[in-house]
C-alpha cells in the first residue's frame, strides 16, 4: 500500500515540477504575444539555447546559483538582438510571415546548437547539497526537483510584482489592451515591444537553465518544448495570462500521468484532448483567446 | 402588412454591464427606422445580437414568424438580414467586381461548382455588372477594393450588403467619416432603399437621421427609451435629457 | 455586356505566349527520359515534381485560403505509409486500389482534424496544424509493429502501372515512375488550376481576404474552409502515393516539422498564391537542398537563414518577381 501511496507522491510532484516548467514557457510566448501579436516559433529553441548556455556555464565552473542569473540574461540578449535585426522589420506585415519568419528562425537556432554543442546529449553538474534525496511523507523525492518547484513560484512571484507594481509592467499590461493609446501617452511602442520580447526570451532562458537538470539537454528538447508550450497556450487562450497557469496544470498533470501508464503515446493522449477542447471552447478554457 | 422583424426582451451582457437591456424592437416590411442614443447605449450590440455576431443572453428574435435568435450569420444573410460595419469591411485585395459578385455568388448559389470557370454563373455576373452600373462604380470595376478613396469604399460597403438580396438591412454609420456631399449622395442612396426593403439605420448624424427616417428608436443604456416619428421624438423630453443630461 | 476588356474574373484574356510556354515545358519534361540517360537528374527531378503537387496543395491553403499549415506533409506521409502498408498486406499488385485506398485513408485521418482546426481563428490554426502534425509524426515513430518505427516502412513490392488492362511498365523502373508522376502531377496541376477559378476558388480567396465578412454576405466560413481543408489534404495524399511507389520507401523523417518547413519554403520561394511558383519554389528548394546537402551537414543553418532571408527580402517569392519587373517596365 504504501507503495502506491508513494508512487502517487512522486505523480503528484513531478506532475507540479513539469506544469511549472510549462508555465514559465508558456508565460513567455504569451507576454510576446499579448504585447506584440508576434507568435515566437523560435522559443523551444530560445528555451534549448539556455538549458545549453546554461550547461556550458557550469561545466567552465560558474557557480549554478550564478548561472541561474546569468543564463536568462543572456538569453535575454539574445533575444533583444533577435527582435531588432529581424522581427523590427515585419511589425508592420501580416502575421503570416512573422509566423514563418521565427520559424526559420527556429531552424536556424537549431542548426547552431547542434553546430557549437553537436548532437551528444549533456548534463548540467549540480551542486552537491542539491543532488541527494529528501524524505516527504516517507517519499524519497529528489531535492533539486523540489527546488524546482521553489524558483519557479519565485519567478512567478517576481513576474507578478513587475507587471502590478513597476511602471514598466504598468505599461506592458496597457499596451496589451490599448496599444493606440499607450503610444499617444508619448510611450514609445517601439520599446515596449523590444522589452516584451526579451522579457518572454529570459523566460524561455531560465525555463531551459531550471529543466536542464531535470532531463538530459540535447537538440531535440527545444522542438518538444515548443509543441508543449503551444499546447498550453492554445488551451488556455492565446494571450491569456490566468489561461496559461490553469491549462499549465492541466497539461503538466495529463502528460505525467499518461507517460506514467501508457509510456509511448503520451502525447497523442494530450493532443486529443486538447482537440475535445478546441472543439467546443475554440477560446482556450476561459473563453480569454484573443485570435488576430 | 405585419412585422417583419421583431425582437422580444432580448438582453445581453459582457460580464455585469448590460450592453442590451430588455429590448423589444419591431419594424414593418419597408420604410426606414433609425436607431439613436449617446455613446456606449448598446446600438452596435443591438445589430451585432439579431445579425449573429453575437449571441443574446436572453430573449427571442423573430423574423417573418420565425425564431432566429442565435443563428449564424450565413444563415441569416440567406434569410435575406444584411448588415453593413462601422468599419470597412471589405476583401480589401479583391477587385470591386469581385467584392460585389462574390456576396451575389452567395446568394444566388452555385459555390459548390468545383469544375466550371466563376464566369459560368452567368446570372451572377450580370446582376453584378447592373449593380455596378447603378452605384456609379461601373468605372472602378477593376481596381482593387483596397485602392479605392474612402467614400467610395463606403459606398462598396453598402453594396455588398445590398447584392444579398436583403429582406431588412442595418447599416451601421453608413456614414462615418465621409464629407457633406458624399453623407447627402449617401442618404439619397438609403432613401431609395427603404422603399423597397426595410432599413434600419444607427447613426449619428442628427440632420441626416431626422430628414430622412420613417420612425426612430432611442436607446440608452442598452434599453429603448423612447420610440415614435422624428416629430415625437424631437419634441420627446426623455430623449433630451438622454443627450443633454437632466436640468438641475 | 461589351465592357468585359480587362475586368478580373470577367474574361481571360487569351495568352499565346504562355500557353506555348506550358507545352515547351511539358514536352521538354515528358522527352527528357529519352534524350537523357543520367538515373540521377531523372530521379530528381521525379522528387522535384512530387514536392511540387505537396507544395501547389498547401498553396491551395496558404495562398488561397489564407490558412497556414506548417506540416503539410503530414497528410503526404500519411497517405504513403497508407499506400505501402496496403502494398505489402493485402495486394502486392493493385497499384490503382492502393493509391485509392491510401487518398480515401488519409482523408478519412484529415477530416475530423480539420473539423477541430477550422474552429480556431488563424493563429490557432496554424499552431494546431504543427501540433497534429507532431502527434501523427509521434505515432507513427513510436508504433514499430506497423509503421517500421524509425526504420521506416521495407520491403514494397514493385507492382506493374496498368491502365484499363493496358500494361505500361514495372514500377521499379525510374523512368516509368518520372513518366507516371508527370501524367499525374499534371493532371492535378490543370485540376488544382480549374478549381482555384472556378466559383469555389472564389469563395475561398473571399474567406482569406476578410472571414468575417465573408460570412455576412452567407458563406458559410466553417463549413468551406475544411472543404479547401479538404482539398490541399487530398492533393498532399496523391503526392504521397506518388512519392512512395518513386521511393519505395517511407520513413518517418518525411514527416517531420523539418521537412514540414521544406515545403512551407517551396511555397514561400514560388510565392504564395501562385499555383505555377510552388512548383518553381520546389524545383529551386531541391535543387539547392541537394547542393548544399553534399557540401555541409548543417543544412539546418542554411534553412532557416533561407527563410529569415526570404520572408524579409521576397515576402511575393519567385512569381511576385515577374510582377516587379512588369511594374518596372511599365514605370
Amino acid at each position: 500500500m504504501s507503495g502506491t501511496f508513494s508512487i502517487a507522491i512522486d505523480l503528484l510532484l513531478n506532475s507540479l515540477v513539469l506544469s511549472g516548467v510549462f508555465l514559465i514557457v508558456a508565460m513567455g510566448l504569451n507576454i510576446i504575444y499579448g504585447l506584440s501579436r508576434i507568435m515566437n516559433m523560435s522559443h523551444g529553441a530560445l528555451y534549448a539555447v539556455g538549458a545549453y548556455i546554461g550547461y556550458s556555464l557550469v561545466a567552465t565552473g560558474v557557480n549554478y546559483f550564478a548561472a541561474l542569473i546569468i543564463t536568462p540574461i543572456l538569453v535575454g540578449i539574445i533575444g533583444l538582438l533577435i527582435e531588432r535585426t529581424i522581427i523590427l522589420p515585419m511589425r508592420k506585415r501580416s502575421m503570416v510571415y512573422t509566423l514563418i519568419l521565427t520559424y526559420g528562425l527556429m531552424f536556424f537556432l537549431d542548426g547552431m546548437i547542434k553546430h557549437i554543442w553537436g548532437n551528444r546529449p549533456r548534463f548540467i553538474e549540480l551542486p552537491e547539497f542539491m543532488q541527494g534525496m529528501i524524505s516527504i511523507l516517507g517519499t524519497q523525492y529528489p531535492v533539486y526537483r523540489l527546488m524546482t518547484l521553489f524558483m519557479i513560484a519565485a519567478i512567478m512571484i517576481a513576474l507578478m510584482l513587475l507587471l502590478s507594481k513597476t511602471k514598466a509592467g504598468i505599461i506592458m499590461r496597457a499596451a496589451s489592451t490599448i496599444p493606440e493609446m499607450v503610444s499617444c501617452m508619448g510611450i514609445n511602442m517601439s520599446y515596449v515591444h523590444m522589452g516584451a520580447f526579451m522579457l518572454g526570451c529570459a523566460m524561455a532562458g531560465a525555463a531551459g537553465i531550471i529543466a536542464g537538470p531535470l532531463t538530459t539537454i540535447d537538440p531535440l528538447m527545444g522542438g518538444e518544448m515548443l509543441i508543449s508550450s503551444f499546447v498550453v497556450v492554445v488551451i488556455g487562450g492565446l494571450g491569456s495570462l490566468r489561461g496559461a497557469v490553469i491549462a499549465a496544470i492541466l497539461i503538466g498533470f495529463v502528460q505525467t500521468f499518461t507517460e506514467f501508464f501508457i509510456t509511448d503515446l503520451a502525447m497523442v493522449i494530450v493532443f486529443i484532448m486538447m482537440a475535445v477542447i478546441l472543439a467546443f471552447m475554440p477560446r482556450g478554457l476561459l473563453g480569454e483567446g484573443k485570435f488576430e | 402588412m405585419g412585422e417583419l422583424l421583431c425582437t422580444e426582451n432580448v438582453c445581453c451582457h459582457f460580464g455585469g454591464v448590460m450592453a442590451t437591456d430588455n429590448v423589444c424592437f419591431r419594424v414593418n416590411q419597408n420604410g426606414l427606422t433609425s436607431i439613436i442614443g449617446p455613446n456606449g447605449a448598446g446600438k452596435t450590440t443591438f445589430i451585432n445580437i439579431v445579425t449573429g455576431k453575437i449571441n443574446a443572453s436572453a430573449g427571442k428574435i423573430i423574423f417573418k414568424e420565425k425564431d432566429i435568435t442565435n443563428k449564424s450569420p450565413h444563415e441569416l444573410v440567406k434569410m435575406g438580414i444584411c448588415r453593413t460595419f462601422q468599419i470597412n469591411s471589405l476583401f480589401q485585395n479583391l477587385s470591386v467586381f469581385e467584392n460585389l459578385r462574390i456576396a451575389r455568388q452567395a446568394m444566388h448559389g452555385g459555390s459548390l461548382r468545383l469544375f466550371s470557370s466563376k464566369q459560368s454563373l452567368k446570372a451572377v455576373t450580370q446582376d453584378t455588372w447592373a449593380m455596378l452600373e447603378k452605384l456609379g462604380l461601373k468605372e472602378m470595376a477593376a481596381r482593387p477594393a483596397k485602392n479605392l478613396a474612402y467614400g467610395d469604399q463606403r459606398v462598396l460597403e453598402v453594396a455588398i450588403a445590398m447584392a444579398g438580396d436583403p429582406k431588412i438591412l442595418f447599416l451601421d454609420e453608413p456614414t462615418a467619416g465621409m464629407s457633406p456631399a458624399e453623407t447627402l449622395h449617401i442618404s439619397k442612396m438609403i432613401k431609395e432603399l427603404a422603399k423597397d426593403i426595410c432599413v434600419v439605420l444607427v447613426e449619428h448624424d442628427m440632420d441626416m437621421v431626422m430628414s430622412i427616417s420613417d420612425r426612430i428608436t432611442v436607446l440608452q443604456n442598452g434599453g429603448i427609451i423612447s420610440e415614435g416619428t422624428p416629430e415625437e421624438i424631437r419634441n420627446n423630453q426623455q430623449v433630451r435629457e438622454a443627450y443633454l443630461g437632466k436640468e438641475e | 455586356m461589351n465592357s468585359t476588356t480587362s475586368i478580373p474574373g470577367i474574361s481571360k484574356r487569351f495568352y499565346p505566349l504562355k500557353i506555348f510556354a506550358v507545352i515547351l515545358i511539358l514536352c521538354s519534361l515528358a522527352l527528357f527520359p529519352f534524350i537523357s540517360d543520367n538515373r540521377f537528374y531523372i530521379s530528381l527531378i521525379t522528387e522535384m515534381m512530387i514536392y511540387g503537387l505537396l507544395a501547389m496543395s498547401l498553396d491551395v491553403l496558404l495562398g488561397y485560403t489564407g490558412l497556414l499549415s506548417f506540416m503539410h506533409n503530414t497528410y503526404m506521409g500519411i497517405c504513403a505509409y497508407a499506400v505501402g502498408l496496403f502494398l505489402i498486406h493485402i495486394s502486392p499488385t493493385s497499384l490503382w486500389l492502393a493509391c485509392f485506398a491510401g487518398v480515401v485513408f488519409t482523408s478519412l485521418v484529415a477530416l475530423p482534424v480539420g473539423w477541430v482546426q477550422v474552429r480556431t481563428g488563424g493563429l490557432a490554426f496554424a499552431l494546431l496544424t504543427l501540433a497534429f502534425g507532431m502527434m501523427f509524426y509521434t505515432i507513427v515513430w513510436k508504433w514499430y509493429a506497423v509503421t517500421g518505427g524509425d526504420d521506416g516502412l521495407m520491403g514494397m513490392p514493385n507492382p506493374d502501372i496498368t491502365l484499363f488492362g493496358w500494361h505500361l511498365g514495372s514500377s521499379s523502373d525510374p523512368v516509368n515512375i518520372y513518366l507516371f508522376t508527370l501524367t499525374v502531377v499534371t493532371i492535378c496541376f490543370f485540376l488544382t488550376r480549374r478549381i482555384i477559378n472556378s466559383p469555389f476558388g472564389a469563395v475561398l480567396e473571399a474567406i482569406r481576404e476578410n472571414e468575417d465578412r465573408a460570412s455576412f454576405v452567407g458563406i458559410n466560413v466553417r463549413r468551406y474552409k475544411l472543404l479547401g481543408w479538404m482539398l490541399a489534404c487530398i492533393l498532399a495524399s496523391i503526392a504521397g502515393a506518388l512519392f512512395i511507389l518513386y521511393k519505395g520507401y517511407i520513413g518517418p523523417s518525411t514527416m517531420s516539422a523539418f521537412a514540414g518547413a521544406g515545403v512551407l519554403m517551396m511555397v514561400l520561394l514560388g510565392g504564395m498564391g501562385s499555383l505555377w511558383g510552388a512548383f518553381a519554389g520546389a524545383f529551386i528548394f531541391i535543387y539547392i537542398q541537394d547542393y548544399i546537402s553534399t557540401m555541409t551537414e548543417h543544412w539546418e543553418i542554411f534553412l532557416g537563414l533561407f527563410v529569415i532571408f526570404l520572408v524579409l527580402f521576397l515576402p511575393t517569392g519567385f512569381a511576385g518577381l515577374g510582377d516587379y519587373f512588369k511594374r518596372f517596365r511599365k514605370a
